[in-house]
C-alpha cells in the first residue's frame, strides 16, 4: 500500500493584499514531501521560499489552492486546529532561532510537550535524549541568553523534535551562524532524516542545499527546477 | 421611663465656659455643696484642671450670675463633624444645674425653658420608643434619636455624592491607564506570543494564560491598594486627630469600601488583560515575531 505523502500543496498561490497593490508571493506551486525526504528550497530573495514553507507548516494558509498534511486538507481546519497540527505533527526551525528568552534551554524543549499533554516523566525522557542529540546537555540549565548562537539553533532544533514529528521545516537554519557553527547544524540535519524525519530546508547555504536529497528551485513565487 | 442619669451639654456656653475658669484663678471660690459636673478633656487640658477642683460657670460671656461647680471627671466628647475646626471646650451639667445657669431670673418661667437636651439612654435600643413616648406627653417638643437623619446629613449626602463622582473619574482614569500600560506590557511580550503561536500553542491557550496572569496582577494589585488605603487611613486619621485635637474619624475603609474596590478592580484588571491580549493574539503568529 502507497503510503500518503507528509505534506502535499497543490495549486498553491498566495497573495498578500499591500495598500499599493497585491503582491504574489506563490503562483500556482503544486509539491509532495514524502516521509523520510530531505529536500531543500533555493532561490533569491522575496522568490516565495519562505512563503512556501509557511504554508507547508500551516502556519499560513494560500489564498488558493489545496495544502494536505497526512490526507488532511489544511483549509478546512480551524485555527485551532491547525495550531495543533503545527504541535504535534511538524517541527520548525527558523533563522531567529526564536527561543522563549525566559526559559532555560530545558524548559523551551519540555514546553510542547507539555502543551501536547505529554506525562511528565516521559517528558523528561524525552527532553534529556533530545538535548544528548544535539549535544548540549551539558546546557540544559542555561537560558538563550548564556548561549551562542550555534546553541540556540541547536536548542531550536531539539524543540522542535519535542514531539517526534514526521516533518522538519527548516527557514534558512545557519543564516545567522558562522560557517564553522553552520557546519554542524548541517550535520544535525543530516543525521535527523537518517532518523526517518523528513526535513524541507530553505536556504542560501550551499553546503546546505548540498546535503538535500532533492533540490527546488523558486524564482517569482514558482518553482522553475527541480521535481515537485 | 428608664434613665439613670441626665447629663445636659452646655452648647451655647463654649466661650463662657473658657471665660468662667478664668475667672476662677483670679476670684477666690467658695467651697461648700457644689453641684458636680463633668468637663471635656479639651477644657481639662486647655485650662490645667483637675479632678475635684472647684469651677464658677456661666451662661453669660462676660461672666455674670455664675455658679460654682466642683469638676466630678473628664469626659471625651461625641465628635462632631460639622464643629470638628472648633476646640472642644465643654462642660456636662446636670439639667437642674443647666436650668439655673441658663434661665433669666427675670422670667418666671425661664427655668423651664431649654432649647435642646441630649440625654443618655441605659439602653440606646430604646431610643425610639423614648423619643415617641417624649413627644406624647409633651406635645411640640421634638424628641429624635441621635441615630435618626437630620438636617445635617444632607451635607453629607452631598459630600459623599461628590466622593462618589471624585472616585468614579479617578477609576475611569486608572482604568483606560491600567489598559495603556497592559497593551504596553503585553505588546512587549509580542515575541513570545508569536513564538508560541508558532510551535502550537493555540489562541484560546495563550488568552486563558495571560487571563490567569491579569489575574494574579489584578488581585495582587488590589490587595496592595487595599493595603496602602488602610496605612493611609491609620495616617490621615492620626494627623487630623492631633491637628485638631478630636476623636473624630476622618477615614474609614469599610467593608463595603473594600468589596467595592474589590468588585471594580478584579474585573477591570481581567478585562484590560483579556482587550490587551486579544489585540495581539489577533495578528499573525509570523507578524509578532517578525516586528
Amino acid at each position: 500500500m502507497t503510503q500518503p505523502p507528509i505534506v502535499e500543496a497543490r495549486h498553491v498561490s498566495r497573495v498578500f493584499p499591500m495598500a499599493a497593490a497585491p503582491v504574489t508571493a506563490l503562483s500556482d506551486v503544486s509539491i509532495r514531501i514524502e516521509a523520510g525526504e530531505y529536500v531543500a528550497v533555493v532561490g533569491p530573495s522575496g522568490c516565495g521560499k519562505s512563503t512556501l514553507l509557511h504554508i507547508l507548516g500551516c502556519v499560513d494558509v494560500p489564498t488558493s489552492g489545496d495544502v494536505l498534511v497526512q490526507d488532511r486538507n489544511v483549509g478546512s481546519l480551524s485555527d485551532a486546529e491547525r495550531s495543533r497540527l503545527r504541535l504535534r505533527e511538524i517541527g520548525f526551525v527558523f533563522q531567529r532561532f526564536f527561543l522563549l528568552p525566559m526559559l532555560t534551554a530545558w524548559e523551551n524543549v519540555e514546553l510542547p510537550q507539555a502543551e501536547a499533554g505529554v506525562a511528565r516523566l516521559d517528558r523528561r525522557r524525552r527532553t534529556a535524549e533530545l538535548l544528548e542529540y544535539v549535544g548540549l546537555a551539558s546546557r540544559a540549565a542555561h537560558r538563550p541568553s548564556e548561549l551562542s548562537g550555534g546553541e540556540m539553533q541547536r536548542v531550536a532544533i531539539a524543540r522542535a523534535l519535542a514531539n517526534r514529528p514526521r516533518l522538519l521545516l527548516a527557514d534558512e537554519p545557519t543564516g545567522e551562524l558562522d560557517q564553522r557553527t553552520g557546519g554542524h547544524i548541517i550535520t544535525l540535519l543530516d543525521r535527523l532524516h537518517e532518523d526517518g524525519t523528513a526535513v524541507v530546508v530553505v536556504t542560501h547555504d550551499v553546503a546546505v542545499a548540498a546535503c538535500a536529497h532533492r533540490l527546488l528551485t523558486m524564482r517569482d513565487g514558482q518553482i522553475v527546477e527541480g521535481s515537485s | 421611663m428608664r434613665r439613670t442619669r441626665i447629663w445636659a451639654l452646655v452648647a451655647m456656653a463654649l466661650s463662657a465656659a473658657v471665660a468662667l475658669t478664668a475667672a476662677s484663678a483670679a476670684q477666690p471660690i467658695e467651697a461648700g455643696e457644689a453641684p458636680g459636673v463633668l468637663v471635656s478633656r479639651q477644657l481639662m487640658e486647655s485650662r490645667a484642671l483637675g479632678i475635684g477642683d472647684l469651677v464658677r460657670l456661666s451662661a453669660d460671656p462676660t461672666g455674670g450670675r455664675s455658679r460654682t461647680f466642683r469638676i466630678l471627671g473628664a469626659y471625651e466628647p461625641t465628635p462632631d463633624p460639622m464643629r470638628f475646626a472648633q476646640p472642644a471646650l465643654e462642660a456636662r451639667l446636670h439639667l437642674p444645674d443647666l436650668l439655673a445657669l441658663s434661665g433669666n431670673p427675670s422670667d418666671p418661667s425661664a427655668s423651664d425653658t431649654v432649647s435642646s437636651i441630649n440625654v443618655a439612654l441605659v439602653n440606646p435600643a430604646d431610643a425610639d420608643a423614648f423619643a415617641r413616648d417624649v413627644s406624647t406627653r409633651l406635645p411640640g417638643t421634638v424628641a429624635r434619636p441621635t441615630s435618626a437623619p437630620d438636617d445635617r446629613a444632607g451635607t453629607f449626602l452631598v459630600i459623599e455624592r461628590f466622593h462618589l463622582a471624585i472616585a468614579s473619574v479617578t477609576m475611569l482614569g486608572s482604568a483606560v491607564f491600567l489598559l495603556a500600560l497592559m497593551m504596553m506590557l503585553v505588546d512587549e511580550r509580542s515575541d513570545v506570543v508569536g513564538t508560541l503561536r508558532l510551535i502550537g500553542f493555540t489562541r484560546r491557550r495563550i488568552l486563558m494564560q495571560v487571563l490567569a496572569e491579569g489575574t494574579c496582577i489584578a488581585a495582587v494589585g488590589t490587595a496592595f491598594g487595599i493595603g496602602f488605603a488602610l496605612i493611609m487611613q491609620g495616617a490621615f486619621n492620626r494627623f487630623f486627630q492631633w491637628r485638631y485635637d478630636t476623636a473624630l474619624v476622618f477615614l474609614r475603609i469599610t467593608p463595603g469600601v473594600v468589596a467595592q474596590s474589590i468588585l471594580l478592580a478584579l474585573p477591570l484588571g481581567i478585562a484590560a488583560s483579556a482587550i490587551a491580549s486579544w489585540t495581539l493574539l489577533r495578528r499573525h503568529p509570523l507578524a509578532l515575531v517578525r516586528r
